[in-house]
């Protein structure tokens, strides 16, 4: 059963422009000017009970657009949009009791007051009864090891912290469908993992649906059995994450330090992204990327060396230039 | 009763908040007491050198300024510091968390920032009030105190109408700053009896921004001057305005544009 599902979706935003400077906004003043954004374009897509699924796009590419679209915190220009039945953006009551969405840069948590006042609200919001809030809490603050944070000011807490704090204030009422907007934006490598591996917990013990949008490649790749590729408000890719990682994350970024001054000389055919007598940065093709740690070590007095995956905006420019075939799309 | 739970769960946030802060909470009744006590020592000023105003007596224009006082004090009191707020959070996005929540949006804005430095300024309302029905000699039964009381209560709703209906301007326009300034010179014409307006203001402060009417019926009422067309008129421009705050609300709410994050 699908719990979400758009036909042609689109949305357009009308966006004020002025020239720079004092003329500029005094002509702007008589003369208003708007240009038109089509943030999501013709979208179409279906998403099924228990699913996790990466919406991947760069900065600006439409993903923010479509999850406020999908939780009806704005109304579509035009097409088609059911989420658990419901048409988003008449905001019933029924509809938003079963779905929860966590904005990794707007916290919903009250600043001043703790996380546990915050939770005591969204109880009387949500309608939870005593016995049911009481074992959600539990089972949240549990899994993420934080019972001793619960009471301290919300102001205070790490950003970490925070996030966790906030999945937990999302997840009280049991929702079925759980939208997240980069929710590990900013945070550092330990509390990405934790927050990954709560969310896997979550998606497969309780069945929740869940879509993330993230910038992390490690997000999605460790996550999401299925990825919506999206560039510039329109659906580029639609399917299985192996496979288009294996296809579309072609490079690798090499990051070597050196101990002493170094003259290193790479193959020509490999990208530079920065080098000096200290320091080289390279992009490699996967398959190279074996021989050219090998000549680094055989070469190179190395103290410190870091690999990373291509990040999402090269994997997006990729398949927007080699082009994707329909039945992958669809 | 739902909403009611809620209403008394963010009243409880909100005490627990300024508790946080004492100096804020304190504070609160520090600054408000002040306020109260420099407007009668204004309004003292005034309205000693005088003591009729447009056919009103020295204490229907107390009574008036009383009225005046406790329904600002109520406006402060109950929904001015969470609605006060709307036009940036429209602007900026933060509307986004309130709309994803059951629940009305616009009840949780209302009652998330209860002041309750403004108490001191309800009492002080009552208390001039109560100075001014004894300087007009005005013999107060059970029914017309419970009629003001209704009246009051009515002219503070009409009030938050206004304001919200001023507030909602942001859902449609691209900046709002100069909405509050106009609101605060509009809000002067407030402390003026309606009964002084006369030709095109009367139109503007009885019909279009209805500051006029607000503390002028009320006091009306009290004194025993409001006509049955004067008090069908204060019910009728606020259930007019009460559909027009609630119906620019919703339509703001769908063509809510948020913000980029």
């Amino acid at each position: 059963m699908n719990v979400i599902q758009t036909e042609h979706l689109t949305k357009t935003y009308k966006r004020f422009e002025k020239e720079a400077g004092l003329k500029g906004s005094v002509r702007s003043l008589f003369n208003r000017k708007f240009i038109s954004k089509t943030a999501v374009d013709d979208f179409s897509l279906s998403i099924g009970e228990g699913e996790f699924v990466g919406l991947i796009g760069p900065n600006g590419a439409g993903k923010t657009t479509l999850v406020k679209m999908l939780t009806g915190i704005i109304a579509p220009t035009s097409g088609k949009v059911s989420v658990l039945g419901y048409y988003p953006n008449k905001l019933e009551n029924s509809f938003k009791r079963q779905y929860a969405v966590v904005m990794g840069q707007k916290s919903q948590l009250f600043p001043e007051l703790s996380a546990a006042d915050t939770f005591l609200l969204f109880k009387e919001l949500y309608a939870i009864p005593d016995e049911e809030y009481r074992q959600n809490l539990a089972y949240f603050t549990e899994l993420f090891g934080i019972q001793e944070y619960l009471n301290v000011q919300v102001r205070t807490l790490s950003l970490g912290e925070r996030m966790k704090m906030e999945l937990i204030a999302a997840l009280l009422h049991n929702p079925k469908v759980l939208f997240l907007d980069e929710p590990t934006i900013g945070l550092d490598a330990i509390a990405q993992k934790q927050i990954r591996s709560f969310l896997r917990e979550v998606n497969g013990q309780r069945g929740t649906t869940i879509i993330l949008t993230s910038h992390y490649m490690e997000d999605i790749k460790s996550l999401c059995g299925r990825g919506v590729v999206i560039n510039h408000g329109k659906k580029l890719y639609d399917g299985a994450l192996t496979s288009l990682f294996d296809r579309y994350q072609t490079h690798k970024r090499i990051t070597v330090l050196f101990e002493h001054e170094n003259g290193l000389h790479l193959p020509e055919d490999i990208e530079i992204l920065e080098q000096n007598p200290y320091k080289v940065s390279m992009m490699v093709k996967r398959e190279r990327a074996k021989e050219v740690l090998g000549l680094l070590l055989e070469e190179c007095d190395i103290s410190d060396l870091t690999i990373e995956e291509d990040d999402i905006g090269s994997v997006v420019e990729r398949i927007y230039a080699g082009g994707i075939t329909d039945e992958e799309v669809s | 009763m739902r909403q009611l739970r809620v209403i008394k769960t963010l009243i409880k946030l909100r005490l627990s908040n300024l508790m946080v802060f004492r100096l804020s909470f304190f504070g609160a009744f520090l600054i408000d007491g002040s306020m109260f006590a420099l407007q009668l020592v204004m309004f003292n000023t005034i309205y000693s050198q005088v003591d009729s105003i447009g056919g009103w007596s020295r204490g229907e224009v107390v009574i008036f300024i009383g009225t005046f006082s406790m329904i600002n004090a109520l406006n402060m009191l109950i929904y001015f510091f969470g609605i006060n707020d709307l036009p940036q959070r429209i602007l900026d996005g933060r509307l986004d968390h309130y709309l994803t929540k059951p629940g009305s949006p616009l009840l949780r804005l209302t009652f998330e920032s209860v002041d309750i430095g403004s108490i001191p300024l309800v009492l002080g309302s009552i208390g001039i009030i109560a100075y001014g029905v004894s300087l007009a000699g005005i013999t107060l039964t059970a029914g017309k105190v419970a009629a003001y009381i209704v009246m009051v209560l009515l002219m503070t709703l009409l009030w938050y109408d206004v304001e919200l209906i001023l507030r909602c301007i942001p859902f449609f326009v691209i900046s709002a700053g100069g909405i509050t300034q106009l609101e605060q010179f509009i809000e002067l014409c407030f402390k003026v009896p309606g009964v002084l307006f006369k030709g095109v203001f009367k139109v503007l402060f009885y019909f279009v921004l209805p500051y006029g009417v607000m503390a002028t019926v009320p006091t009306q009422l009290l004194a025993g001057t409001l006509t049955p067309g004067g008090l069908c008129y204060a019910v009728f421009i606020a259930a007019l305005f009460t559909a027009l705050a609630l119906g620019l609300w919703r339509l703001g709410v769908k063509n809510y544009k948020s913000a980029s994050s």
